[in-house]
């Protein structure tokens, strides 16, 4: 320990020699990378090749299906003008029908949206990620839901003031009179329970597996509500052209939603048949699941990539959680590494030998896929330390990674000896930090990277908190914004 | 997504937009011209599939909408029929809570010989769907029964009511029993 009470160890490997030199002086005997698995290779760390990574994202694709998905949007905020006409907006009611024809066409379009955001689509989720898509979908929230709910405030306004009734008398004939009304406004219902559930004070209160069983309820509220769009609305009502675009268009949705958040995930889970082989605690708090599997040579997957892994036991079979790998698959071996923080992740270590493990993904665009520099540099909090140990396998000759190890205490420092050994590999530098966050300011790490900081690519994996005090203090260091590549882990 | 993506987002959808509009405006896009599927006439020609017992009267039905809240009828005038005398009253306008409407009846002696609707005003174009299929069935059911005693129409009973209640209402003017 030093003055400042922390345990700073680098470790420097020079590609040519073998020699070890640690700062502090203190000698570290290597020890052996622990065996991986009953029978597995005792040395889990050396790369291989023996399952490719995942396909190449190609941003332009995703660019061109945004500017489709954005050309839909103007063409259907476009249809409700062009179903209304001056003579009509001078009526009674004209103006509060027009409006609520164009909040209904705006903001069913943008529920579609939120559906495909996180329908998983494969050229979609290799640029961004899974928690890029995510991020979007309760970035874009707000406004299908309120456009919504004016659309329902407005026509009933609207219909109201068309025949000189009250409003809500107009309510209950709005209801009752109209075809798929009803149903309709179950949907709205629902859509709105939905979303108060998802308000941050609410959802917070919940259980995270009660919330997202009751958030599926909006695939519901979706179905229910499209019939009456296509009998009533006015855009539609005579106009089988644009009926039979419309019905496409959610027909489309819906196949892609089954497609990838179901089909494809079922496909990949019966092929590879994942069965835990060995369960072992790395620390106190983090365990270390081994699962063995077919064909595993044709799981396309990349280090720094995630599942969400559902193991089929009593109690846990109806939740999915996301872990990362913490190794690149060595057919028939896949690990996953995780840190006991709840009731499930600490039921993990108790998991028996044999269970069956369903998967869905991989997921994660925290890949070497988004390197733009030659040289790198690894920094990763606590668990974090998962997906920087199998992004190690991934990265090209001569990238002479900079790896930080950031930790609390000691106990906490898991998979070091596997990082250290791929660190040597690469003719890299291993800096482990050990200390609580009062005592190692977070600029201190950024020092400790030789070099050009700016033109190298720098990978940050770890809890939200820390994340973000790193990615703050390399954008104040003058890196610029796509040289960050970041994994926040939901703990 | 990066920054780029935003406006270039944007600028897709004001030309998807701007498109739709100018598709729409110079009418080169079948999709946008209402097809309703009742039995029409332009405002000239008689329904073809309502045999008409009067002789002269004329279902007058609304011309051609894209829909929107409202939609007026034109109505031509009534033929007199030769010997005895007719006379036209128009009913009260009745709303329904899709619209209004109000009905111009034509006696001949002691018959009903002419029923066509006036000032038909629809809140949107599904409500004026209704109206164009049902107002030719309405009017003639009460051209047979002579009388405003007809059975409902399922799924238009608020337009029937109107109907009904203004033929009622021009009746009572007309002192018609």
């Amino acid at each position: 320990m030093d003055q400042s009470g922390y345990v700073h160890v680098t470790v420097s490997f020079d590609a040519e020699t073998t020699n070890v030199t640690t700062k502090t002086g203190r000698a570290r005997a290597r020890s052996n990378p622990r065996p991986v698995g009953s029978g597995a290779p005792a040395d889990m760390t050396r790369p291989t090749t023996a399952s490719p990574r995942s396909p190449v994202p190609h941003p332009r694709v995703l660019n061109g299906a945004v500017a489709i998905v954005a050309v839909g949007f103007g063409v259907t905020t476009g249809l409700a003008f062009t179903a209304t006409s001056r003579h009509q907006l001078a009526a009674p009611g004209g103006v509060d029908m027009f409006l609520g024809n164009l909040t209904g066409l705006a903001g069913t379009y943008l529920a579609l949206v939120m559906v495909l955001l996180v329908s998983r689509i494969p050229f979609v989720e290799h640029v961004l990620g899974q928690d890029g898509l995510l991020a979007w979908h309760r970035r874009i929230a707000p406004w299908p839901i309120l456009l919504i709910v004016a659309h329902v405030i407005l026509l009933t306004v609207a219909y109201a003031q068309a025949a000189r009734a009250g409003t809500f008398h107009e309510i209950g004939t709005l209801l009752n009179s109209f075809p798929d009304m009803a149903i309709a406004t179950a949907g709205f219902g629902i859509m709105s329970a939905v979303a108060v559930v998802s308000i941050h004070t609410i959802r917070r209160r919940l259980k995270r597996e009660t919330w997202w069983a009751l958030h599926l309820f909006m695939y519901l509220a979706l179905a229910l509500a499209f019939a009456h769009e296509i009998v009533l609305g006015p855009s539609f009502v005579g106009h089988p052209l644009t009926q039979l675009i419309w019905s496409i268009a959610w027909a489309a949705t819906a196949g892609l939603v089954l497609t990838y958040r179901i089909g494809l995930p079922m496909f990949r889970t019966l092929r590879h048949r994942l069965v835990i082989d060995q369960v072992r605690s790395e620390s106190p708090d983090v365990v270390s699941i081994t699962m063995k599997g077919r064909h595993l040579e044709r799981l396309a997957v990349s280090g720094g990539q995630f599942f969400e892994w559902r193991f089929l036991a009593p109690g846990m079979w109806w939740q999915a959680h996301p872990f990362s790998i913490s190794a690149r698959p060595q057919p028939p071996y896949l690990r996953l590494t995780a840190k006991c923080v709840g009731d499930f992740t600490s039921a993990l270590a108790q998991l028996p030998v044999g269970t069956r493990v369903a998967v869905e993904g991989p997921y994660g665009a925290f890949t070497s896929h988004v390197l733009r520099y030659r040289r790198v540099v690894l920094i990763a909090g606590g668990i974090g330390v998962t997906a920087i140990r199998s992004l190690l396998e991934d990265l090209p000759k001569g990238s002479r990674p900079v790896v930080i190890l950031r930790a609390s205490d000691e106990s906490q420092l898991i998979l070091r000896d596997e990082v250290a050994e791929l660190v040597r590999y690469h003719g890299g530098q291993l800096h482990v930090v050990v200390g609580s966050r009062e005592d190692v300011p977070v600029e201190h790490l950024g020092k400790l990277i030789t070099g050009d900081l700016r033109k190298r690519d720098t990978f940050v994996a770890g809890s939200e908190g820390f994340v973000t005090g790193v990615v703050e203090m390399l954008v104040r260091l003058g890196v610029p914004k796509e040289a960050v590549h970041s994994e926040v882990y939901a703990l | 997504m990066t920054v780029k993506r935003g406006p270039f987002a944007l600028a897709a959808a004001a030309a998807g937009f701007v498109g739709a509009l100018g598709l729409h405006a110079s009418g080169s896009v079948t999709a946008l011209t209402p097809k309703l599927s009742t039995p029409r006439s332009g405002p000239s020609t008689p329904a073809t599939t309502i045999p008409s017992t009067s002789k002269g009267g004329s279902n007058s039905t609304p011309p051609t909408s894209k829909g929107g809240p409202t939609t007026t009828t034109h109505v031509p005038p009534v033929k007199k029929a030769k010997g005895t005398s007719s006379r036209s009253v128009t009913g009260s306008t009745y709303n329904y809570s899709y619209g209004q409407l109000a009905v111009r009846v034509t006696v001949t002696g002691a018959k009903i010989t002419g029923l066509s609707v006036v000032g038909l005003q629809t809140a949107e174009s599904y409500s004026q769907q209704i109206a164009d299929q049902v107002i030719p069935m309405l009017r003639q059911e009460v051209l047979a029964a002579q009388s405003v005693r007809v059975n409902g129409i399922s799924g238009a009973s608020y337009t029937a009511e109107a109907y009904v209640s203004s033929v009622q209402s021009a009746l009572n003017k007309l002192h018609f029993k």
